[in-house]
């Protein structure tokens, strides 16, 4: 799959635009960069690779004045669909270009086979085999093994929503109940074990706010309350309950609203996994209310709406 | 805290004033006798309770919280406790995730007519409470716990 | 800050259980407490003095008053630290009483909790800022459910004191249980003659806008301006062209229909006027048992309606009218007699309900005022009466007493010996209620003057043998079985909520208790008020009551809605949500889970979109507080502040 077919629709998309964002290569063949292009001869610049990572459809909600070409995954579609559910975005001011994709690289993961070595070169072998060159020589890698966890349960490798397609769709051969294998896995833990576990990751938490920061559906932004004196939900003290609360507020606003694109737990500096809360919390509202982010946009998310009568919802006794 | 007596835990409980909170005044106007570990916060409505008042509570020395509203169709500002239902389940199934035993949070529906149900729930909530420990150890928590 | 604390003796009712000097004590080593002490009655006229000069004295600017439930006393201490300068918003309440003081006996273990609430209140104060109310303009148009007694009285003198009233009646007429009932206790006064003119005075006035047949569908707004919406029910004949003249009744080939104002006492016809004094006289038909509607075929009605009001394509129609108040006077029901299989559960024709023997005695009724068995239409010798049908009996699900049958059953029992004074009545009682002017020697009238033989005890069993029915009882005086072998047997059915009442409070967001009965402001001293203000109550919705106690309520009713009207402009609470602009990010997520309404989008000059509140549609629930993620939308009094310092009092890791 070449970016070739990608840049004959930008060139087209980009007549009745204000900006296009796409990819391009970053400080090296490991890394892309998200590219805002509004001239035609910056097209050329455009990449897809499986080191596309980013999810573009985070820069939406900012660029609402403008009309904007997009060009997403199958999992960064998702979030275009929950903005429409949220009306976050106006939908006929963005123009989608859908990529059927693979799985991406986590360049973490990455890294650590060929132990933190300087990048040199990168090749996607048709095969799907990925060449990486270091000072060190060169490292085979099969992109299965490298991947982030997310494209190894992916149900949506085609975009979910989409006004262009860049190659023929992909069907998705996972399992719908794989998906939250991992969410039941932690779930045979003892009570015990899961806190423990928890405290121990969010222990490590430096409350840089990557991981909010790199959320497409946190709409606070600058607004966070947790960093904010009215209210004031949390100090800045750094201990425990203080980190670990940060992280609820997180979790517990994205409830029922994330697409699962991964980007928080991407971005996290200490390796904490940072999404396992919001698939939890996602696992459930399927179970609830049948309900899974950024796949309908008629959907209302659950949080925001209610039944008279909750067909899932038991009382609880004492 | 010193005002603790320490054969208490530390509950606290999120009352709508329309409902709840009248069902424990009834319950004190019947006289129904109730453990004293419970402290009472009036709010409007269920529906104003955010979950994070809970998760604050719970990571800041609570050992259980109650949170309790009209019951569902006889909310005070209609659709409420609706809201409130969905957003308190939610917190409900993602404490265990945490490693936060699910019975530490109890949420539930009474009128203000029910002082009997108040009496009954307050004190089953406390005994389940006390049943299941303090949730800090006293190390960490404040003196008295 | 300078927090004032008062804590209130409450006679011994707090300082009994709770040593309420050391919580004085303790409560001035509190940072930003100047002022703690304790007064015998905080609410008396001295000790509210007191919290006045206090704040003179000691330039308090916040007031925490611990006492009694802030749903008894609140307004009392609002308006008390207002008449001393402070915003009504500075005070906070501790409920040490209801919540603390009642419920245990524990005094040290009181103490302490009470500390610690006197402490959240404490910390909540220091937080309190000062709101103002906005006026808004009354509608004062009133909103009356339910046109019996109750309803009537209370839209009569709503209409007489010059307002406008909305009568919602769901029946065809108005009148209510008192309309079916012969004669009324103690006075054996004919009960439709002192009802009849009263009706005609409803429909009559000017001012009294009646909709009969009718139903509340649906109820938005807010004390001062409510928007109702009233479901005017098929009747199927045209009331501006029907004259009552009652042809088509005559005529009516569908004899067998239940005659729901009987009580199903004897049949009626499938298109009738209910009773001769109906108002609105006009004629109804009922499609269950018309032969068009069952049939397809008839238009007998139609042919003989002299003015050709009948319409058989009739729809039900929804009205709008806008209101200020609410008299909700919905009436009661009655228990089913299937709930009693000792008693025959309804299969036996001989044993009927006290409220189908009033259609038997009424000389209006079916049998022209003739009592006559259902069975075989003789006149009964022996009648028996059972009170406390359901009544007082737990395993009903009915623990309260009904109220108004003893005196009902006396009266009845008296009218039988003057219809058939060769009659004999035994009335099987649990005890004799009748404490109200002239009860008592009524009962006794009934029995000394009239014969009526009364047992104490229950009837266990009910049976029929030959043409009689066996009451099989106990005798608790004697200590004896009792057997009595009855000609007719009338059951004092218990007092129920009315069918649908826990529906329509749900429409007005009034309590209800687990009867269905309407739960008042207070159970003493606000006794026709609800808690949701500018909805009253009146009659048996709120409980079972006589005659006169339901015109108490419905005037008591009526003059709040008065002197809620007094005013032209009401005040709003201020305790509604508020947005900080600066913090809003436009997200709009509160827009989507308001229950009112209430939240609308604002473009700011720079083009910013942000959440803006109509401070009036604003009710003051908070679900956009918990909605908001960046806590830019704050529900004033309740702010998120507010109650993280009370969690914050309670725990302090």
């Amino acid at each position: 799959m070449g970016p070739e077919k990608m840049k004959e629709i930008i060139t087209d998309v980009l007549k009745d635009v204000d900006v296009v964002i796409g990819y391009k290569q970053g400080f090296d063949k490991l890394h892309a960069t998200p590219c805002f292009i509004n001239k035609a001869e910056q097209i050329e610049e455009i990449i897809w690779s499986p080191v596309c990572v980013q999810n573009l459809a985070s820069f939406l909600p900012s660029l609402k004045a403008k009309k904007v070409g997009v060009v997403v995954k199958g999992c960064d579609s998702r979030t275009i669909v929950q903005y429409m559910q949220e009306g976050l975005i106006d939908r006929s001011k963005v123009v989608v270009v859908g990529i059927p994709c693979t799985g991406v690289v986590s360049v973490k993961k990455v890294l650590d086979k060929v132990n933190h070595q300087p990048i040199e070169d990168v090749v996607f072998e048709a095969d799907g085999a990925i060449l990486v060159k270091t000072p060190a020589g060169e490292t085979k890698l099969s992109l299965a093994d490298v991947s982030p966890d997310k494209c190894s349960t992916c149900l949506y490798p085609t975009p979910v929503v989409y006004d262009h397609l860049a190659a023929e769709p992909i069907k998705s051969v996972k399992a719908p109940e794989d998906v939250y294998k991992d969410v039941e896995e932690f779930e045979g833990k003892s009570l015990e074990e899961r806190k423990v576990y928890w405290e121990k990751e969010f222990d490590r938490c430096i409350r840089c706010y990557a991981c909010r920061n790199a959320c497409p559906m946190c709409v606070c932004q600058d607004s966070c309350i947790a960093e904010s004196r009215d209210p004031h939900w949390i100090s800045q003290k750094s201990n425990l309950s203080e980190k670990f609360m940060f992280h609820m507020i997180h979790s517990i606003h994205l409830a029922g609203r994330c697409v699962e694109c991964g980007e928080c737990e991407r971005v996290c500096p200490m390796g904490i996994p940072v999404n396992a809360l919001k698939k939890k919390l996602n696992h459930d509202m399927k179970a609830l209310y049948n309900y899974e982010p950024g796949v309908n946009p008629e959907d209302k998310p659950p949080m925001y709406t209610f039944s008279v009568e909750e067909k899932k919802i038991e009382e609880h006794k004492l | 805290m010193s005002e603790i007596a320490p054969k208490e835990l530390r509950i606290v409980g999120f009352l709508c004033n329309w409902c709840s909170y009248g069902g424990a005044d009834t319950a004190g106007v019947s006289r129904f006798r109730q453990p004293t570990d419970l402290r009472i916060i009036r709010v409007p409505c269920s529906g104003r309770v955010d979950p994070l008042f809970i998760v604050k509570a719970l990571l800041n020395g609570a050992d259980g919280v109650l949170v309790s509203g009209c019951h569902p169709r006889d909310c005070h500002y209609t659709d409420g406790n609706f809201y409130a239902r969905r957003r308190l389940e939610m917190l409900k199934q993602l404490l265990p995730y945490l490693g936060i035993d699910e019975k530490r949070f109890h949420y539930t529906w009474i009128s203000a007519s029910e002082g009997q149900r108040w009496q009954k729930t307050v004190t089953d909530f406390t005994n389940q409470i006390h049943k299941l420990g303090p949730l800090h150890s006293t190390t960490e928590a404040h003196s008295g716990s | 800050m300078r927090v004032g604390v008062f804590i209130c003796h409450c006679g011994s009712n707090i300082a009994g259980t709770i040593d309420v000097a050391k919580v004085a004590a303790e409560m001035r080593k509190v940072p930003g407490v100047a002022f703690a002490t304790n007064y015998m009655y905080t609410c008396s006229e001295p000790g509210q003095d007191e919290i006045k000069e206090a704040i003179k004295r000691e330039k308090l600017n916040r007031i925490v008053v611990a006492a009694c439930s802030p749903r008894m006393h609140e307004l009392t201490f609002r308006r008390t630290i207002e008449k001393a300068g402070l915003n009504r918003y500075f005070l906070e309440m501790a409920n040490i009483r209801e919540h603390i003081s009642w419920i245990g006996l524990d005094k040290e273990a009181n103490t302490n909790k009470a500390i610690e609430s006197v402490k959240m209140a404490v910390a909540k104060a220091m937080n309190n800022k000062p709101l103002y109310s906005q006026s808004f303009k009354v509608n004062k148009r009133v909103l009356v459910i339910g046109g019996g007694v109750a309803g009537m009285q209370a839209a009569l003198d709503c209409a007489d004191g010059g307002l406008e009233v909305i009568l919602v009646e769901k029946s065809p007429s108005v009148g209510g249980m008192m309309a079916r009932l012969d004669k009324t206790f103690p006075t054996i006064d004919c009960s439709i003659c002192i009802l009849g003119p009263k009706m005609v005075d409803v429909a009559q006035h000017d001012k009294i806008k009646l909709y009969a047949y009718s139903e509340v569908d649906d109820i938005k707004g807010y004390v001062g301006n409510y928007q109702i919406k009233i479901k005017k029910k098929a009747t199927y004949v045209d009331w501006v062209k029907c004259t009552g003249c009652g042809a088509c009744m005559e005529k009516c080939p569908a004899k067998n229909s239940y005659d729901h104002f009987n009580f199903g006492v004897a049949p009626t016809r499938a298109i009738n006027i209910p009773f001769p004094q109906a108002i609105p006289k006009k004629a109804k038909i009922d499609p269950n048992y018309c032969r068009q509607f069952v049939k397809g075929k008839c238009g007998v009605c139609a042919k003989i309606c002299p003015t050709g009001a009948i319409n058989y394509e009739m729809q039900d129609e929804i009205i709008t009218e806008d209101v200020g108040a609410i008299i909700v006077a919905s009436g009661y029901g009655l228990v089913d007699m299937d709930k009693f299989p000792e008693y025959g559960a309804g299969r036996y024709p001989d044993v009927i309900t006290g409220i189908q023997y009033e259609r038997l005695l009424n000389a209006s009724g079916p049998t022209e005022g003739h009592i006559l068995r259902p069975s075989d239409k003789t006149e009964p010798k022996t009648v028996v009466f059972v009170s406390c049908a359901g009544s007082r009996d737990k395993s009903c699900g009915i623990p309260y007493c009904s109220n108004f049958c003893c005196m009902y059953i006396a009266k009845q029992a008296i009218l039988t010996k003057d219809h058939i004074p060769d009659s004999q009545s035994y009335v099987f009682y649990m005890d004799i209620r009748s404490p109200g002017k002239g009860y008592d020697e009524f009962t006794r009238r009934a029995q000394e003057d009239y014969g009526a033989k009364y047992v104490r005890g229950r009837v266990s069993r009910i049976y029929p043998k030959g043409k009689k029915m066996v009451v099989v009882g106990a005798d608790t005086l004697l200590g004896t079985q009792v057997e009595v072998e009855a000609d007719l047997v009338v059951l004092a059915t218990a007092v129920t909520a009315a069918p649908g009442a826990p529906q329509l409070a749900e429409k007005l967001h009034i309590s209800y208790d687990t009867f269905g009965f309407y739960v008042e402001g207070h159970p003493k001293l606000r006794p026709v008020e609800t808690n949701t203000a500018g909805v009253y109550l009146a009659g048996c919705a709120q409980g079972p009551k006589d005659i006169p106690a339901s015109v108490g309520q419905g005037s008591a009713a009526a003059s709040k809605v008065q002197a809620l009207f007094s005013k032209d402009m009401l005040e709003s609470d201020p305790a509604v949500a508020k947005v900080n602009e600066n913090t809003c990010v436009g997200c709009l997520k509160c827009i989507m889970t308001c229950p009112f309404g209430a939240v609308k989008e604002k473009e700011l000059r720079g083009g910013r979109i942000v959440a803006n509140v109509i401070e009036t549609v604003c009710a003051g629930c908070g679900v956009c507080t918990a909605t908001c993620p960046c806590g830019a939308i704050q529900l004033s009094h309740f702010t998120d502040n507010q109650l993280l310092a009370e969690v914050n009092t309670i725990c302090q890791k």
